[in-house]
């Protein structure tokens, strides 16, 4: 396949990445989705998750993402999230224990408020994928 | 002419004051350095997340969400300006509330009522004592902060939109262009779909695909995406308020520089004119003794 995306990953706080990639699956709202060179104007929400793409160079590569946005159009995806980590620098016992703890608060919290428990659902959400669950 | 101690008195404290004007351009120097480089980080994020707001609002109609919402008519208009809340940085303040002042007097006659909200205590200080109608006031912005604050901006700013209290939303703040350029500007926030036209040809919607469905995806990315520019702006108008205090500084001490230089010459000539004429009464003295003893 001669045919590249063009992917950036951009946080406020750095550029995460730029460069061409062969291939990329991202964990989608709907579900996670994956996108090829040639794929069609695509805008999704995306929930906190792993993003995992190949490169020529470096072959398989993985990011936690805590949720944003993934944004494709002529095979340039722009991922824009408000935070990024590399799953090898996290503490993968302390995410447990989090999400356990998430877990229980969200389980407790069975008629709080919408908005209560989405805040609540993401926080659980960041904590499995920094898990790797 | 003055003594020779008022002179050092004097040089001593442009000298203290220049020493403190050192300092607070170091200070400001590093404070600068640090928000140029957030805000360079920001850029492209907010960049971005602007081109995928706009590109959707243009696919969108007015209907699908309330802060695409098209005011009829243009009556309320509410100015959000970015100031600093302490002086000593030049004319920055200075030059933007005559900006201000200009873009207030053009547009009040489009709007009937023009309201301000302010971060930063000298715009709020200059426009509440001329009397115009004043919103929120902020103050107390910094770097670790604007995040929190703007999230706060946002969700009032959103609802006043929402529910008709406001038909346009500007941003009004110093573009940092580079340390020692920064260009005002006025930005607007809301309604997004007056900006379509100059967002050129967007694909029609048929061939862009939203997941989840595209009345879902701008509730949620419409709302933060009022919090990022606004977030934008304060960083801008930080780093602004950092490179002109910065350049103030340094205008101050090589002023300073020149100053200490002038008292240092005139207090080294008056010093040589007190012993010339102290020379002079000891040579007219001794003459006086000589033609006595003759």
């Amino acid at each position: 396949m001669a045919e590249k995306l063009r992917l950036k990953i951009i946080t406020p706080e750095k550029l995460v990445f730029d460069g061409e990639v062969e291939e990329l699956v991202a964990p989608g709202q709907m579900g996670e989705f994956g996108v090829l060179p040639g794929h069609v104007p695509f805008l999704s929400v995306l929930h906190p998750g792993r993003l995992r793409f190949k490169t020529e160079e470096s072959g398989e590569n993985t990011l936690i993402i805590h949720g944003g946005l993934a944004d494709i159009k002529d095979d340039t995806i722009s991922i824009l999230t408000d935070q990024s980590e590399d799953p090898e620098e996290v503490d993968v016992a302390a995410a447990r224990k989090d999400a356990e703890g998430f877990q229980r608060e969200l389980d407790e919290l069975q008629d709080a408020e919408p908005s209560q428990r989405e805040e609540l659902d993401k926080k659980l959400r960041i904590a499995r994928a920094r898990a790797g669950e | 002419m003055p003594s020779l101690k008022q002179i050092t008195t004097k040089i001593k404290s442009v000298r203290s004051t220049r020493r403190i004007m050192g300092a607070m351009k170091l200070i400001a120097a590093v404070r600068l350095q640090k928000a140029q480089a957030a805000l360079m980080a920001y850029r492209p994020y907010s960049d971005a997340y602007r081109d995928v707001v706009l590109n959707v609002a243009a696919l969108s109609e007015s209907e699908d969400h309330p802060l695409l919402r098209v005011p009829e008519e243009k009556t309320n208009l509410h100015v959000l300006f970015f100031t600093s809340d302490r002086g000593l940085c030049g004319s920055f303040n200075s030059a933007l509330i005559r900006n201000m002042q200009r873009y207030v007097e053009e547009q009040s006659e489009v709007f009937g009522n023009i309201k301000l909200s302010f971060v930063g205590r000298r715009g709020r200080d200059y426009f509440s004592r001329n009397g115009l109608t004043t919103g929120k006031y902020y103050t107390g912005v910094n770097e670790k902060n604007s995040r929190k604050f703007s999230e706060e901006l946002a969700a009032a700013l959103t609802e006043e939109f929402r529910v008709g209290e406001s038909d346009e939303i500007v941003l009004a703040y110093n573009h940092f262009v580079s340390a020692i350029s920064q260009k005002m500007t006025f930005e607007r926030l809301l309604p997004l779909s007056a900006q379509e036209a100059d967002d050129g040809g967007a694909e029609s919607s048929s061939d862009y695909i939203f997941e989840p469905e595209k009345e879902r995806i701008i509730g949620s990315i419409l709302p933060k995406y009022v919090q990022v520019r606004i977030e934008r702006a304060m960083n801008e108008s930080l780093t602004s308020e950092h490179a002109a205090r910065m350049t103030a500084m340094e205008n101050a001490t090589s002023n300073a520089d020149e100053v200490i230089a002038k008292l240092t010459l005139l207090f080294n000539k008056t010093r040589q004119a007190i012993i010339t004429t102290e020379l002079m009464d000891i040579v007219n003295g001794t003459e006086a003794q000589k033609g006595g003893n003759e």
